[in-house]
């Protein structure tokens, strides 16, 4: 399968001062940019925090060929929104719009390039045990994120293998043969999932202590 | 060694546009204690319908299934504690980017703390010769290191019992013998699907299902040599008196000039 590397960069191990950085300081500058994105009005101030998003990612290490591979899959959209933004509200608010998503992108990639997902998981239940009180289960919270950046490189390298093979039946442009296909892909991906996760034990609701149900 | 206790099982499920429920698995009672079982069969016989009833994934709809005496309809999480299980495709199963976080996302009810947690991980990766594998996404790896790494994570929390769907099938020849040594050296008790006939033979007792009935059950060249006539039975005959090349494919004659 091609075309798995989409979007978010993996773990690269290091020991810059970002991969040391404690975990709620990353999540922080992750949240203070998606916010930043509907606070900033000016594309200048847009383009020095692309900047330095774009510092920090390489002061880690993980190279600039893994930077441009984390935005290369978004560029054609940004592409269309920069261009219907600036025919629609000028220059300026398009650049500033496609720069806030660009700053998100990279931070997001930051946080997963410089922390090990077991980590970043440890985070997301450490953030959810307030929610316990109301029912949540915080280990299921956690594997349920984990999965979701599991299923985005697959769902794009289904996509990736799909085009492929309709390519080579002269069937590109019929969206039928891209969608269709990429669909029943996915169902039978959650489903094997699904199972996979069912077969280890994992995300069962309760403690280790009661026993469920199997289901047929 | 534990006890697989199957006990009067059917399996029949409902499907769309027809009045009557399918039945999958029909009047199975077995007791597996060896320690190496193997299952083969047809494509659609039902075999991995009867491995997925072992680790509670398919409930039977008439009988029961006890592995060790936990039901696995009743006491299914005791179950999954005690099976382990493989599936054919390790990209379905491995969940984690990589084969380390995956290794540890299997560790994460049974040990608490991050840092038992890693070296755990670690110790299994080198256990199986994993290490330097460690850390690479999972789609850069070759089928059988795939499946090595996804028999890792089930290892991981020391299953008693290991059950394997069709592990071979996507592996080429050198991957399929390093699977298999593995598999040798492995204290669990297993129960395992194939259509690796040679795989076959490193088993105690193996198990013939043909359309939902275990038709044969003993050793495993007996086995092997019954699967083997039962697949001819069901063979079409062939034409052989028909022409080798179509007409429409036979190659093209230059026209005198």
């Amino acid at each position: 399968m091609s075309g798995h590397d989409f979007l978010l960069v993996n773990y690269v191990p290091g020991t810059s001062p970002v991969h040391r950085a404690p975990l709620w300081l990353k999540f922080l500058v992750v949240v203070g940019c998606g916010m930043a994105s509907f606070l900033v009005v000016d594309w200048a101030v847009a383009a020095a925090a692309l900047v330095l998003m774009c510092a920090l990612f390489l002061s880690s290490g993980a190279g600039v060929r893994r930077l441009f591979k984390a935005v290369r899959p978004i560029l054609p959209v940004l592409l269309a929104v920069g261009l219907f933004q600036w025919w629609q509200l000028g220059g300026p608010v398009a650049a500033r719009i496609v720069l806030n998503i660009l700053v998100c992108v990279v931070a997001a990639s930051i946080l997963t390039a410089t922390t090990p997902m077991q980590r970043l998981l440890d985070g997301v239940v450490s953030l959810a045990v307030p929610f316990r009180r109301f029912g949540a289960d915080p280990e299921r919270f956690a594997l349920t994120i984990a999965i979701m950046l599991r299923s985005i490189p697959f769902i794009a390298g289904a996509y990736s293998d799909v085009r492929d093979s309709a390519r080579a039946r002269g069937l590109e442009r019929n969206p039928r043969a891209l969608v269709l296909p990429v669909f029943i892909t996915t169902v039978a991906y959650a489903r094997q999932t699904g199972d996979a996760l069912a077969a280890r034990g994992l995300g069962e609701p309760g403690t280790d202590d009661d026993d469920g149900q199997a289901s047929s | 060694m534990g006890s697989i206790l199957l006990d009067g099982v059917n399996v029949r499920v409902a499907v769309d546009g027809r009045p009557q429920p399918k039945t999958l698995l029909d009047g199975i009672s077995l007791n597996l204690t060896e320690q190496r079982v193997g299952v083969i069969g047809a494509n659609g016989s039902g075999k991995s319908t009867l491995l997925r009833l072992l680790n509670g994934l398919v409930a039977p709809s008439h009988g029961t299934v006890t592995v060790d005496g936990d039901d696995t309809v009743h006491a299914v999480r005791a179950v999954r504690r005690t099976v382990g299980f493989v599936f054919t495709d390790p990209l379905s199963q491995l969940v984690m980017p990589t084969g380390r976080e995956d290794v540890e996302l299997s560790l994460r009810r049974s040990i608490r703390q991050p840092r038992e947690r890693q070296e755990a991980a670690a110790a299994i990766l080198n256990r199986f010769g994993l290490m330097p594998l460690a850390d690479q996404s999972i789609y850069e790896l070759s089928g059988g290191e795939r499946q090595l790494m996804a028999l890792a994570a089930v290892l991981a929390v020391e299953p008693a019992v290991l059950v394997l769907d069709e592990p071979s099938t996507l592996l080429d020849l050198r991957n399929r013998e390093l699977l298999r040594r593995t598999l040798a050296g492995l204290s669990q008790q297993i129960v395992m699907s194939t259509h690796d006939l040679e795989l076959v033979r490193d088993m105690d007792r193996v198990l013939v299902v043909e359309s939902g009935r275990v038709v044969f059950d003993g050793g495993a060249d007996a086995a092997v040599d019954h699967y083997r006539a039962l697949s001819a039975a069901g063979l079409p005959p062939v034409d052989t008196a028909a022409p080798r090349v179509s007409a429409s494919v036979a190659p093209h004659k230059a026209e005198p000039a």
